[in-house]
Order: C-alpha cells, then sequence, then structure tokens
C-alpha cells in the first residue's frame, strides 16, 4: 500500500511543477511591470532599473523560475511587490487559517447532514425524507453560492441579525471561540450547503446500489438486521464516489471560496490572489499559487490513502 | 422501459424557450430603456420599489431593473451556447479519443485534465482578461478552454466503457478505420449523455460569469451577475435589486439543471426504487411432521413501478432432513423468487407473500421480525450464484463467517474464531488461518463459493439453500463444489434445496425435482422418476433440448418454439399452451389442477400417459 | 501436458495457426503467458470445437487469429498469407476472410442503431463489388438466421431477446460470406431452450453455406454437438485433440479424462472426477515447468517436471501431449 501511494508523489511533483511554471509565464503575458509599480510615482528611469536588477526581473524566466522555486522551498516567497515590506509569507500566514477554518467546518457540517440523510433516504427511497432531499438538494445545486450568500445575509444577517454579516477583524479560534464560530458560521454554513447538495445525492445513489447486491441480500437472509446491515456492510463500499468529490471539492476550495470571501468579507486565500494579480503583485501570485497547488496535490494525496484503507483491493493491486 | 419526461421538464424548456426568445427580440419588445436613467427622465424614482410603475423597481439611477433583467439574458445565453458548443465538441473528441486510443494519447490528455484541475483557473481568468479587456470573445475563449477538461473527463470515461463492449471489436474486426469506429460506434452512444451534461454545463457558464462579476471582472454589457454585485451593497435597505436578479438567475440555472436531468433519466432510466414492505396474506397451514422445510400454496407478488409481476404462482413442496430437491427452470421462470420467497429478502419493491413457508416449525411469513432473523440466521443457510459478489469486498473472510455466530449470540468471539477455521477446513480451504485475515479478491472462484458455503454453515443450520452455486464455475470445480455439498448434506443431515437451469446437475445430485415455469411447478417428483417418465410436456421438451453426451456429435436438438409469457400479465388456463405441441382448447381455458399422485404430481389435462403425442 | 508439438497439422488446410505465443503484461511488470505455442489447422467446412476450462487461452487464442489481441509470436496463415506480418490497409482488407460472433450477444451490437444497417456495416466499408447486395439479399441472409419478419431491420437491438441478438450477429457475419467463422462461447449467455435454436441454426447453416467454424466452449455436451473435431486446451497448451466422437468416447489425456468426469450426470466409463484431478488451477504468471499439468495429475512423475510433452499419434487422427497417455481403444 505504501509503495502505491510512494508511486503517486513524482506524478504530483510534476503537477505542482506544470502548475506554478505556467503561472510565471501567465504573469510574463500580463502588462505591467512589477519594478514599475514598487518603484511607484518615485520611479525615474534608473530607480525602476535598478529596481528590476534586484528583483531579478531581466533574467530568463527559467532562470527567474528556478531561483523562486530553490527560495520556496526553504520557505522564503520573496516579498509583495505592492505593499511595502510585507513578505508573501507573512500574509498567507494570515489568510491560510481563515480559508482553512471555513472550509473544515463547511466540510463537517456538510457531511454531518448528508451521512444521516442520504443513509434515511436510501433506507427508505421514496419516502419523505427521500423525496424533500432529493428535491432539496437538487435546488441547492441550482444555487450559485453568490446568491445563496445573498439570501443567507438577508435572512439571518439583516431580518433575524442573528449572525453578523461581515466576518473579518475576527477573534482567533483559540482566544474567543464562540465569538470566531459565530462569526465564520454564516459563510462556511454558505459554503456547506452546495457541498451537502452533491454528497447526498452522490451517497444516495451508491447506497442503493451497494444494496442490491448479491452480499446484502445475502446478509438480509442470514437475519442480520438492517441497521447494522447498512453501518457495517454497506457505507463503506458506498463510500468512495462521495470521497472524490469531497476530494476535489476540498482542493478546489482553498482557493476557490473567493465569491463567499468577497461577500463576507474577510481576507481568505481567494481573495488575497485576485488582489495579488490585480495589482500585478508578482511573487505574492506565484507564492499563493504554489501554496494551493500544494494543497490541492496533498489532498489528492489523503483522498488516495482513505481510498486504499476503504477498498482493500486497491491496496494489492496496482494502479 | 424509458421514462418519460416529467411536468417540471416540460415547464423548464418552455421556460428557456421565453429566455431564447427574450434574448433575440429584447430590441422590439415594450420595455423601457435599460441604460435610461429614470431619475432624469422622470419614469421612475431613485430606489423605486418594485409594483405597477415598474415590476421589478429601479435602482439609484432610476434605471428600471426588469428591462436590465431582459437584457441581460442575451449575454447569459449567448455566452453559454457558444461556450458549451465550443467545449463541447472539443472536450468531447478528446475523451473519445482517449477512452478508445488508450496509451499515450490516454496519458497525455489525462494529465492535461489534471493540470486544469490543479490550476487555479481565477489566475487564468484575471491574467488573460487583464490582457485582452473584458470583450465578450475573451471571456468566450476563457470559459471554453476551461471547460474543455469537464466535457473530456466524463466522455473519457464513457468512452473507456463502451471501447470494452464486444460491438467496438466486431466493427474492428470487420476491417472498419478507426475514424469510422469513432464516428459510427462511439459517438452516437455518447451524444445524449453529452447532451445532458451540457445543460449543465451551459447553466455553469452563466454562474461563472456571475460569478466573476463579484470581483469586478464581468462583461462589458449589462449581465444579471453585474445587477447582483451592484445590488449587493444595498440588501439592506433595498434588496430587491439584489434579489429579484438573484432568483431569475436561479430559476434559470434550475430550469436548466432540470432539462440536463431529464435527459439524463431517458439514457439510463432511473429506477424509481420504493420502499421495501412486505406483506403477508392468508393463512399458515403447518406442514407434516417431520420436513425441515414446507412450502405450500405459496405465491409472491411484486408491486414495481413497471407493474405487478407474480413470479411466484401456488407453489408447493416440501423437504425432510437430509434429503435433496432440485428446483429447475430457465431464466425468468421464478426459481430464484421461490428461494427469495423463503428468506424474504427482496430488492427494493413492495411485495406481498401468501401461503404457507415454514421452516423447523416456524411461520416464516407471519411471525415477529426478531423470530423470522432467529431461524434465519441459525436454521437457513444460503449461498447465491455469484461468488464475486456474494462476498463483502471490503470486509475480511474472517469477519465474514464468524458475524453470523456473533450476531444471534450462538458463540463467545473466541468460540467463534475457532469454528470459523473448523469451517474452512472443511470445506476444503487450505491454510485457514491466512484465509482468515485475507480479503475475498484474493481467493479464486472455486474458493470464494467454498467461503460463501462457510458462512452458510457457521451456525449449523438444518436447511440449506443453494441458488445456481455452480453456474458461475468452471466444470471440474463445479463437479468439486457439488461432490461437497452433497456430502455435508449427508454428514450432517440438513435438507439441501438446490435451484439450477442445469438438467444435468438435478439427475446427478438430487432426491426429487420440481420443474417451473413462469412461475408455477409444472411436475415435481423423485428425479429418477421423472427422467424415466416425464408427464408435462414442458419437461420432456427441457429433457430433450438439452445437448447430451450421450448423443453422438451432430444431433439435431429439439427446440421449443416461442417464449416464455410475461410474469406480469400471465396467461389464463396453462402458461405453457402457446408453445405446447398437444394444446387444446380446454388448456387456454382452464388452468390445470394439479393431478397424478402426492409423490409425483403434475399440472396438465393431457400428460404423456394419457395422450403420448410426439414431441417434434 | 505441454502442448506443442504439430505433428498434428495436415496440408492444404484453410486456416493454420503456427506456435501461437500470447502474452500480456501482468502486475509488477510480470508475465501472463496466456497461450504458449498452440498449433492446429481448419479445413473448409470443418467445425473445431475448442474447450477447456477459464485461463486456458482459448478465448485468447480466438481474439489472435482475428488480430483483436497482437500475437507475441507465431503465424497466423489464412489462404496462404501469414496474417501476423500484415498491418494497416493490408490488415483490414485480410479482415473480410474471417468473422467472430462473441459470447454476449447484446452487447455485440450497438444499440443506438437499426439491425439492416448492423447487418449491412460490412458491405457499408468495402463497397458492394458486383453491385449484388441489394435490400434484397440482406432480408434474404436474415431469413436465413430465422428473423425473417416484417420490418425486423427497421428495429433496434434492445427490442430483441438474447437468442435474437445473436441471430443478428451471425447475420452480419454472413454478409461478409466469410472464409472462417470463430465464435466465442456463442451459447453460454443464452437459455438452454434458446441454445437448442442457435445450434440448430448453427448446423443449417453450416450445411446451406459450408462454413468453416472454429467453436469455443467450456461447455462439454455444447462442443460435441456441433464440432467434427475437438481440441482441448490447458494453461494455454493444447492437451489433445480428435475427431468429436473419437474423444468423447476415448479420452486418452488425463485432463480431457477429468473434465468429461467432472460432468453431473454423464454415463461414460470414466472413475469419479475427484480421483483424476485435485488442487487449484495454477497461475498463468508462473505456469508450472516441463507438463503444465503435473501439479493437478495423478498420474505425474519426474520426467513431467523435467520434459514438456509433445503431440503425438494414439490414434487415426487422434493426438495427444502425455508421457503417460490411457490407453486407447481403436
Amino acid at each position: 500500500m505504501l509503495m502505491i501511494v510512494l508511486r503517486r508523489v513524482p506524478r504530483l511533483l510534476f503537477v505542482v511543477v506544470a502548475v506554478t511554471l505556467l503561472t510565471f509565464i501567465l504573469l510574463e503575458l500580463t502588462p505591467g511591470d512589477p519594478a514599475t509599480l514598487k518603484a511607484g510615482l518615485a520611479g525615474t528611469p534608473e530607480v525602476v532599473e535598478e529596481l528590476r536588477e534586484e528583483l531579478g526581473l531581466n533574467d530568463h524566466l527559467l532562470v527567474r523560475y528556478k531561483d523562486w522555486a530553490v527560495d520556496a522551498l526553504q520557505g522564503d516567497f520573496g516579498e509583495s511587490v505592492v505593499y511595502e515590506d510585507v513578505s508573501v509569507s507573512s500574509r498567507i500566514r494570515s489568510a491560510l487559517p481563515k480559508t482553512l477554518e471555513t472550509m473544515i467546518l463547511a466540510e463537517l457540517m456538510a457531511f454531518a447532514i448528508a451521512i444521516p440523510l442520504a443513509i434515511r433516504s436510501a433506507q427508505k427511497p421514496g419516502g419523505w425524507v427521500d423525496r424533500w432531499s432529493s428535491a432539496g438538494s437538487f435546488g441547492l445545486l441550482a444555487l450559485p453560492s453568490f446568491v445563496l450568500g445573498i439570501y443567507m445575509i438577508f435572512i439571518f444577517g439583516v431580518k433575524l441579525d442573528w449572525f453578523p454579516t461581515i466576518s473579518s477583524d475576527l477573534p482567533g479560534l483559540f482566544d474567543d471561540p464562540a465569538g470566531n464560530l459565530r462569526g465564520y458560521f454564516l459563510p462556511s454554513l454558505t459554503l456547506a450547503l452546495n457541498l451537502l447538495a452533491v454528497y447526498v445525492r452522490l451517497l444516495r445513489t451508491d447506497l442503493i446500489e451497494t444494496l442490491q447486491q448479491d452480499y446484502v441480500m445475502l446478509a438480509q437472509a442470514r437475519g442480520i438486521g438492517t441497521r447494522r446491515i447498512m453501518w457495517r456492510h454497506v457505507l463503506r463500499p458506498s463510500s468512495l464516489n462521495t470521497l472524490t468529490a469531497a476530494g476535489l471539492n476540498v482542493g478546489g476550495l482553498i482557493g476557490g471560496a473567493f465569491i463567499i470571501e468577497v461577500m463576507f468579507s474577510y481576507q481568505g486565500m481567494g481573495r488575497i490572489l485576485i488582489e495579488a494579480v490585480f495589482g500585478n503583485d508578482y511573487f505574492m501570485v506565484a507564492g499563493i499559487v504554489a501554496i494551493l497547488s500544494v494543497g490541492y496535490v496533498l489532498v489528492n494525496f489523503v483522498v488516495d490513502i482513505l481510498y486504499s484503507v476503504l477498498d482493500p483491493r486497491i491496496r494489492t493491486v496496482d494502479a | 422501459m424509458r421514462k418519460r419526461l416529467g411536468l417540471l421538464f416540460w415547464v423548464s424548456a418552455v421556460y428557456i424557450g421565453v429566455l431564447v426568445f427574450l434574448a433575440l427580440f429584447r430590441d422590439l419588445l415594450p420595455i423601457r430603456d435599460p441604460d435610461a436613467l429614470g431619475i432624469r427622465t422622470g419614469d421612475c424614482r431613485q430606489f423605486q420599489d418594485p409594483g405597477w410603475n415598474s415590476y421589478f423597481g429601479c435602482d439609484n439611477l432610476g434605471r428600471d431593473l426588469f428591462s436590465q433583467v431582459v437584457h441581460g439574458v442575451r449575454p447569459a445565453l449567448f455566452l453559454g451556447f457558444t461556450v458549451t458548443i465550443v467545449s463541447g465538441t472539443v472536450g468531447t473528441l478528446l475523451g473519445v479519443l482517449a477512452g478508445f486510443l488508450r496509451g499515450v494519447f490516454d496519458r497525455v490528455v489525462t494529465t492535461i485534465i489534471d493540470i486544469s484541475l490543479a490550476f487555479p483557473a481565477l489566475v487564468l481568468l484575471i491574467a488573460v482578461r487583464a490582457s485582452f479587456g473584458n470583450g465578450i470573445v475573451v471571456f468566450i475563449v476563457l470559459f471554453s478552454v476551461l471547460g474543455i477538461p469537464g466535457y473530456a473527463r466524463i466522455v473519457r470515461g464513457a468512452s473507456l466503457s463502451l471501447s470494452e463492449r464486444e460491438f467496438v471489436d466486431a466493427a474492428a474486426a470487420m476491417g472498419a478505420t478507426t475514424w469510422r469506429i469513432v464516428r459510427r460506434e462511439l459517438l452516437p452512444n455518447v451524444f445524449l449523455p453529452v447532451l445532458s451534461f451540457a445543460f449543465i454545463g451551459f447553466a455553469v457558464v452563466i454562474l461563472a460569469e456571475g460569478g466573476l462579476a463579484f470581483i469586478g471582472l464581468s462583461l462589458d454589457q449589462i449581465t444579471w451577475g453585474k445587477l447582483i454585485n451592484d445590488g449587493r451593497v444595498e440588501i439592506r435597505d433595498h434588496p430587491h435589486l439584489a434579489l429579484i436578479p438573484s432568483t431569475v438567475m436561479f430559476g434559470t440555472v434550475l430550469a436548466f439543471n432540470l432539462v440536463g436531468d431529464g435527459l439524463r433519466s431517458l439514457v439510463a432510466p432511473r429506477e424509481v426504487a420504493t420502499a421495501r414492505r412486505l406483506i403477508a396474506e392468508g393463512s399458515h397451514q403447518p406442514g407434516e411432521e417431520g420436513a425441515v422445510v414446507h412450502v405450500r400454496n405459496l405465491r409472491t407478488v411484486l408491486h414495481t413501478p413497471g407493474g405487478t409481476v407474480e413470479p411466484v404462482d401456488d407453489v408447493s413442496f416440501s423437504v425432510a432432513p437430509g434429503e435433496s430437491l432440485g428446483i429447475v427452470g430457465e431464466s425468468g421462470s421464478g426459481k430464484t423468487m421461490i428461494l427469495r420467497s423463503i428468506v424474504g429478502a427482496f430488492p427494493l419493491a413492495d411485495v406481498t407473500r401468501g401461503g404457507t413457508v415454514e421452516v423447523a416449525g416456524v411461520d416464516m411469513l407471519r411471525s415477529p421480525d426478531a423470530t423470522i432473523r432467529r431461524t434465519l440466521g441459525t436454521e437457513i443457510g444460503t449461498i447465491s450464484q455469484n461468488p464475486l459478489t456474494a462476498l463483502n469486498p471490503v470486509r475480511r473472510i474472517g469477519d465474514q463467517i464468524i458475524e453470523p455466530m456473533l450476531v444471534h449470540g450462538t458463540r463467545s468471539k473466541q468460540e467463534a474464531r475457532d469454528r470459523a477455521l473448523e469451517l474452512l477446513e472443511q470445506v476444503g480451504i487450505p491454510a485457514p488461518e491466512q484465509r482468515l485475515r485475507e480479503y475475498p479478491h484474493q481467493l479464486s472462484g472455486g474458493m470464494r463459493q467454498r467461503a460463501t458455503i462457510a458462512i452458510a454453515l457457521a451456525n449449523e443450520p438444518q436447511l440449506l439453500l443453494a441458488d445456481e452455486p455452480t453456474t458461475a464455475l468452471d466444470v471440474t470445480v463445479q463437479d468439486q463444489i457439488l461432490r461437497l455439498l452433497d456430502g455435508l448434506r449427508a454428514d450432517r443431515g440438513m435438507a439441501l434445496v438446490l435451484v439450477t437451469h442445469d438438467l444435468a446437475v438435478v439427475k446427478g445430485f438430487t432426491d426429487s425435482v420440481a420443474i417451473v415455469y413462469a412461475g408455477q411447478v409444472v411436475e415435481y417428483g423423485p428425479t429418477a422418476e421423472i427422467f424415466a417418465n416425464p408427464q408435462h410436456r414442458y419437461t420432456v421438451a427441457l429433457i430433450r433440448s438439452m445437448p447430451n453426451l450421450d448423443l453422438p456429435s451432430h444431433s439435431e436438438l429439439a427446440t421449443i418454439e416461442g417464449a416464455p409469457p410475461s410474469l406480469i400479465d400471465p396467461p389464463t388456463g396453462c402458461r405453457f399452451a402457446d408453445r405446447c405441441p398437444a394444446v387444446q382448447q380446454k388448456c387456454r381455458d382452464e388452468s390445470p389442477v394439479r393431478s397424478g399422485t402426492d409423490a409425483h404430481s403434475y399440472s396438465c389435462w393431457f400428460p404423456m400417459s394419457a395422450q403420448p403425442v410426439e414431441v417434434s | 501436458m505441454a502442448g506443442t508439438g504439430k505433428a498434428h497439422l495436415r496440408d492444404g488446410a484453410t486456416l493454420e495457426v503456427h506456435d501461437l505465443v500470447v502474452e500480456f503484461p501482468g502486475p509488477k511488470k510480470s508475465v501472463v503467458h496466456a497461450v504458449s505455442g498452440v498449433s492446429f489447422d481448419l479445413n473448409t467446412g470443418e467445425t473445431l470445437g475448442v474447450v477447456g476450462e477459464s485461463g486456458c487461452g482459448k478465448t485468447t487464442t480466438g481474439r489472435a487469429i482475428m488480430q483483436l489481441e497482437e500475437a507475441t509470436a507465431g503465424s497466423i496463415i489464412l489462404r496462404g498469407q501469414d496474417l501476423c506480418d500484415l498491418r494497416g490497409p493490408a490488415l483490414r482488407s485480410a479482415r473480410r476472410a474471417m468473422q467472430m460472433i462473441f459470447q454476449d450477444p447484446v452487447s455485440s451490437l450497438n444499440p443506438s442503431r437499426r439491425v439492416k444497417d448492423i447487418v449491412r456495416e460490412g458491405l457499408d466499408i468495402w463497397g458492394d463489388p458486383d453491385g449484388s447486395f441489394s435490400a434484397d439479399r440482406i432480408d434474404e441472409i436474415l431469413d436465413a438466421v430465422g428473423l425473417g419478419g416484417a420490418d425486423v431491420g427497421e428495429r433496434r437491438p434492445h427490442e430483441f431477446s438474447g437468442g435474437q441478438c445473436q441471430r443478428i450477429c451471425i447475420a452480419r457475419a454472413l454478409v461478409m460470406d466469410p472464409e472462417v467463422l470463430i465464435l466465442d462461447e456463442p451459447v453460454s449467455a443464452l437459455d438452454v431452450s434458446v441454445q437448442a435454436q442457435i445450434l440448430n441454426l448453427l448446423q443449417q447453416l453450416k450445411d446451406r453455406f459450408g462454413l468453416t467454424m472454429m467453436f469455443i466452449s467450456h461447455d462439454l455436451a455444447v462442443v460435441k454437438n456441433i464440432s467434427d473435431r475437438v481440441m482441448v486446451m490447458y494453461l494455454g497448451k493444447v492437451c489433445e485433440t480428435a475427431p468429436t466422437d473419437q474423444l468423447y468416447a476415448n479420452p486418452a489425456h488425463p485432463y480431457s479424462r477429468a473434465l468429461l468426469a467432472s460432468i453431473p450426470g454423464h454415463n461414460l466409463d470414466l472413475p469419479p472426477a475427484s480421483e483424476l484431478i485435485s488442487g487449484e488451477l495454477p497461475s498463468p504468471i508462473d505456469p508450472p515447468s516441463g507438463c503444465r499439468f503435473r501439479t493437478r495429475c495423478p498420474a505425474a512423475t519426474d520426467r513431467c517436471a523435467a520434459e514438456e510433452p509433445i503431440l503425438q499419434a494414439v490414434g487415426d487422427d487422434h493426438y495427444v501431449a502425455c508421457h503417460h497417455p490411457v490407453a486407447v481403444s481403436l
């Protein structure tokens, strides 16, 4: 099993390199010169040229990439060209926890609701739980996150005033758990609702399919109760597709929740990325993209490991 | 059976039609100019609420929201349409070729898909837009490029499984070129799933544009996303500015999803599974002493969405300890359903059972749930046809053998483990300690079947039900398994019920046999007697249509013309009437009653002994 | 049993297979030896039954002859031309002469096409050399396989039963007027009564069109019914080959005897199967040395491990690859 996992490493590394290199090329193509930006209004041509040398902008693209990569591996992502004396890693360090927290909360909420709903629906297909949750998930899937966000803000924030609608400047999780969680509740819930629609549908379909399998029929013929069959026999083999979806979602959420971040006004990874690209903040973009792709790759890794834990057939067969 | 498209589908389709109309003819409609500043022209006050003057209200400059929304239809649809066409076509071609050609081409395509999934699309969007502006062409190119991997991935999956099917081999064997195969064999079969995905993809494009509006990257025209984003800041005081376009967008996306979903259900008609309910009707008639299993007048009705099916009609038999009964029939005859009716394990459907099923003295239809389950677990062992699917692939063999003992409390954990080892030895599996820890996929077909038998024997049942236990196995393995079952039966005095389509198996291994046709037992008696002296013409025809080693090569086989009747609407009278060479009018009018003796019974008005008509 | 050797080949056969080897890559860079040196031939108008259990390589052999799998070594000679040497257009052209019927009749037909287009496919690809294939001819062939109904051609495969689908597949093959017809378990997926219909049909067609057939199956009774000669395979090798009635009356190879003895309810003069075969099928990745059957054979000796047996005559057109074949009564 370890072998299968280790074999994936080169491929995943390749993806990270490819993504970051492509980013460099893309940044190269966008108009705007970082050095000019940094010099600002005071920038005479000499100053700009000096900055260009300093930032290494006159070197060949691949050389620049190599230098950047070497530094990045040691944890140094360079400095922002837009903000004074702000290192890329410090900005990432303040944004990443927020993104991670909302993402983890969202996934937890989504699974906490999706698993029991799917099980109930699969046990009594066509029953009212099933029909309502199917309709509900279908509707949720059609609801874009920004629309949902607006509804949420309107209902919970404006009309009911239960939760704050702006989630910036929140206390840390360990300093004031209640305040922190209350502040992140709405954005996490908004994310969670979209996720859970996908999970409920996938899990329900797979559960029903597994329930038709021979070995389930045989277990019933052995007098094993429905509850035990559901949780011990059926849940594990049915969870693979949902796990894949969760992996893809998590990978995407690390950088893709920008709409939520904009709507609820907090500086997560998505938001700082947008700002960085708009501002031609060269190193910032490169650094953030690097973290994002590493994150995506790591998540894939974990999903692969979980796969082989859940399905022993994968453990002994080569990828 | 293709599912019909529901009301929601058609409503959505009509709604989309209306949108198309609005997109095409927006300039001809009697609505206000969306850019007209109502505060100047006096048509609309600032932030006017929705009402008769302006259906959707007005924004901070008095611009009419209704006309803005209507104007937003065209860019949404146009963008969606062009992007879907482009990315759909390119993605489909790539996917089909990747799935069919495999090898290097496939690996390149999968790598591209992987990278594009990992790449933050945002960066691409912003960068390109920064370079090239926000005209609609830029958006079309960007979204298309981003959309291709999605199509490629699902089409590749479909293409991979299609390429495994024999009709593709057949086309290749015919001498078709690769291009011809792609065009004629693969693409047509991929068309409908792609079309359904395309509708959903269409909606995604609309959503993506909306999302981009949030970071100020909208198109250079009025779009719903822009309206929502603009209205967002006024959500507290003037919610209609954001809520109305949001709702319109939601409704549109919903409509597209419904249409896409409806198309998908045409391709893969989803089973509208209903809850499983088991109902028992009628009353119980206890059997005579000594029989382990006693079935009398068993009738099973399945209420499925497709109709009412009666796979078992008035079936009776009993088996004493140490005896074996063969139940023979072709596919669809209901023979498997008889076993399922005894244990009450059905796929999702409402099931009604009537008559009597008694095992070890327990009424299996009407007793309380707990009693039935206990009997199932301790008195009955079941083996099914396919050793591949009979075992849970993610649980160890040992756990699966031990479980029935623990669940029904017949042994402690340690005792159960010891017994599991014992059982594995008894069924002839070598190296049992190692096997306990292994998973089903690590065993061969024959070994898996033996493991299934071990599980069935765990609690020392009096009755063993075997559903086509050797159909999926090689003939040498089949011989071993059948002998094993026979030996176990003799050693333990178990009753064995063996369901099969193979008369040869019945001949070699059973004491009595029941021939099943269209859900009914048409003949029943001792095996030797039935083979020597068959009374029902189906039995005769079955025996004579089997290629038999006793016949010389190139013998012509007797065939039975026609096909068995449907069990949804069975005919009145004898169900074999349409195919019987000796049929008379009475056969069609009245169902034959069971005649003959208790030992050898048959359901025929004119059995062989009464009127020996040669079966041609 | 080994199964190499060409003592049994005859002159002037329509199809000759020499030393066919087919290997696949297995997990962890191993090699699956699916077919290891199989030779046989087929005369015009003859039906060869190829019989064996799972893993014996019979399906792979059939597919290799059809060039659906690539042969690792060996030659396949059809009317004097070695198919393994052909590539591209030449290969495609040669494929017209052989057709295959597969095991799953429903899966063998493109669900989105009409029956008449499916049956015509060969003509559409290769053109109609003398214009003789009109719509009537298609109807004629459909009629010959027992599907003569009015609008059969307009319907799609899902409207037909398994047996009828198999008839359509046969019609499709016949339209090409093939020299050799290879059938891979054509009746295994069908009910007994339908099976009988198809077997009778094949016999009729053989008589009417003079078909040359290679009939692959695991069902010994079916093979006996349809074949003129039979070839028994085990783990990628040939064990025994003989005329049908001769093989079933006098099986000489221990594996053939075990196979026949395993048939439930047989009336042959053989000891019980448990005395003729033991153990499990070895892995094709690491097959036993010498005779591949020796690990399960009651009569195995040291010689069987050291030396691979070659096919030798033990009777009239009856060949066995075994060091200790059972004596054949003539």
